[in-house]
């Protein structure tokens, strides 16, 4: 098939348009589209200062929260093989928003909707925004695991068993990373940056709390923070022995939190095709 | 060419576009126009795949939009010009958009030279003013180089220089073989450039034809000061002219003084004032959409 075409416009004489039937696009040309809409993805999140502020706040926060908590607990020995992981959990809230904004703020500014235009099969940009929040997730996971373990070496901390170390960094990783995920197919369904940081931040700081205090442990071992957190094994206060017996092993933990992701991602990308890309 | 055939959008209730078809040539600026709420802006969203139709279709030299293998580079776009994070540079927005469609980054520079952007290329899109804005939107359509140009009111925001700029550009764009569909409310304006004209109201097409036939059909009326008004236009609408009735005379499209002042003289009506006059192009359009119009001022 001919190409419509046209030469530089920089160049007036010399642009021309043809009647030719515009060349057509196959599956296989979609699926190598992929890595230009990860490159744009890429350029979308660095270039926004809210991401800059995200970044410094899990770096800044992890150094402090960690060297506040080896300094400030002194009932029990603390080792930085412990204390490093602390602000995970916050870690993965801010990779969580991070992935919220990556498409909710897309679908506030209007840049979804030449985004679409630009690329017609959307389960590219489905798939390329999901890469880009995992990425983003681990980024960020990683900082804060570095500014964690950094605020307990300040702090003065032994490094205590690290046996284990290496694998809990990776668990650790793998819930910021489909934290930040999770995030993205939350904004996809709700559309709405706001409501979805704002139902993050009471379903993992305030509701599921409270849920774990009504519900069975069996049950409440499947809430999808209660499981992600657990990927971290650190022993919670919180917790009774009972709770502590039944509680799921790390890959159960894993695939249940990856479960919840993977539903929030399968809906937001059907409701990304049926709905108008406004 | 562009060719839309029987495009049909209902929220709810409401028909917002209801059976549209016409053709967008090549080579010409074809404005489209029609009142606040005719349904100009989903048809344009339609046509670039961004709302779906329940009916009807789009095709771009016979190839529907979603087929193309580079949208970006065969059809440019601007649906909204405030479409743009306040919070990334004029040059990273256009990064951002060159590197979606496969567009190499030296083009970014070109566009902003051609949209005279280039000394606010690294001011965050949020300070802009909304004709930098329509620039920079603008700009993001011309990456591509693409031969079909879609705009939905680009003029808007933008200061007379600005505006001639723009009707400059788009006039040598059509006249060098491209493509040009363009909305706008400044009929006057458009009438300037555009060749074709495809009038919708209500959501329906009014018309699509070449603003000098859309002028001559509806050039000449005649104002009629009577005191039997109802007489009259009765008896003017028995011979096929087309009659408006306002506060104190009627208006009579399409005719002249002559055959006016013969037809009431042969139905014994006594005529007290009998004025020809011209119209615009902008009362024309505006008479054709005036029924169709979802806001109108009294």
């Amino acid at each position: 098939m001919n190409t419509a075409h046209a030469t530089s416009s920089t160049d007036p004489a010399a642009m021309h348009l043809t009647e030719h039937r515009p060349a057509t696009r196959s599956n296989g040309e979609d699926a190598r589209s992929v890595l230009a809409a990860l490159k744009s993805d890429w350029i979308k999140v660095t270039t926004v200062r809210a991401n800059r502020a995200l970044l410094l706040l899990t770096v800044a926060g992890g150094v402090l929260v960690s060297w506040a908590v080896s300094i400030l607990v002194t009932d029990q020995v603390q080792y930085v093989a412990e204390v490093g992981f602390f602000w995970t959990s916050v870690t993965s809230m801010l990779a969580a928003i991070g992935g919220v904004l990556l498409f909710g703020s897309e679908v506030q500014h209007g840049t979804l909707a030449s985004a679409v235009a630009a690329r017609p099969a959307r389960w590219v940009l489905a798939l390329s925004k999901t890469l880009t929040a995992a990425l983003l997730g681990l980024v960020l996971g990683a900082a804060g695991l570095a500014a964690g373990f950094g605020g307990a070496v300040i702090a003065g901390l032994a490094a205590g068993d690290t046996s284990a170390l290496v694998g809990t960094i990776g668990w650790a990783l793998l819930f910021t990373t489909l934290s930040g995920v999770l995030g993205l197919g939350i904004a996809m369904v709700v559309r709405n940056s706001t409501a979805a940081i704002g139902g993050f931040l009471v379903w993992g700081f305030v509701l599921e709390n409270l849920f774990r205090l009504f519900l069975a442990e069996e049950i409440a071992r499947f809430l999808p923070f209660v499981a992600g957190n657990h990927l971290l094994a650190y022993a919670n206060d919180l917790e009774s022995p009972h709770a502590l017996a039944i509680a799921l092993t790390r890959p159960e933990n894993a695939f249940v939190f990856g479960g919840y992701t993977a539903v929030a991602l399968l809906v937001g990308t059907v409701l990304l095709y049926r709905r108008d890309a406004d | 060419m562009i060719t839309v055939t029987g495009l049909t959008k209902q929220y709810g209730k409401r028909l917002a576009v209801d059976d549209l078809s016409f053709e967008v040539a090549a080579g010409r600026v074809t404005g489209f126009v029609g009142p606040n709420g005719a349904g100009k802006s989903t048809t344009m969203r339609m046509m670039v795949g961004l709302t779906r139709p329940a009916r009807g279709d789009v095709h771009y030299a016979g190839v529907h939009y979603r087929d193309l293998r580079h949208p970006a580079r065969t059809v440019g776009s601007v649906l909204d010009a405030r479409c743009m994070h306040p919070g990334r540079t004029a040059r990273d927005h256009l990064r951002a958009a060159a590197a979606l469609s496969g567009i190499p980054g030296r083009r970014v520079s070109e566009v902003l030279a051609e949209v005279g952007l280039e000394s606010a290329a690294d001011k965050r899109a949020g300070k802009f003013s909304l004709g930098m804005r329509q620039r920079l939107a603008l700009a993001g359509a011309l990456l591509g180089n693409p031969p079909v140009l879609l705009l939905d009111e680009p003029s808007n925001g933008l200061d007379p220089d600005g505006i001639r700029w723009l009707r400059d550009y788009l006039s040598s764009f059509a006249a060098r073989g491209g493509t040009v569909f363009v909305s706008s409310h400044l009929i006057s304006e458009l009438s300037m450039f555009a060749h074709n004209l495809v009038v919708v109201g209500g959501g329906r097409l009014l018309a699509a034809e070449s603003v000098g036939a859309i002028t001559a059909r509806n050039d000449v009326c005649v104002l009629v000061e009577t005191p039997q008004p109802v007489e009259l236009a009765a008896l003017l609408a028995a011979h096929g002219h087309t009659v408006e009735e306002t506060a104190d005379r009627l208006v009579v499209t399409g005719t002249t003084r002559a055959v006016v002042s013969q037809i009431a003289f042969d139905g014994g009506i006594r005529v007290l004032e009998l004025t020809e006059t011209s119209r615009s192009l902008e009362d024309s359009l505006l008479d054709m959409t005036r029924s169709s119009a979802e806001f109108a001022s009294n």
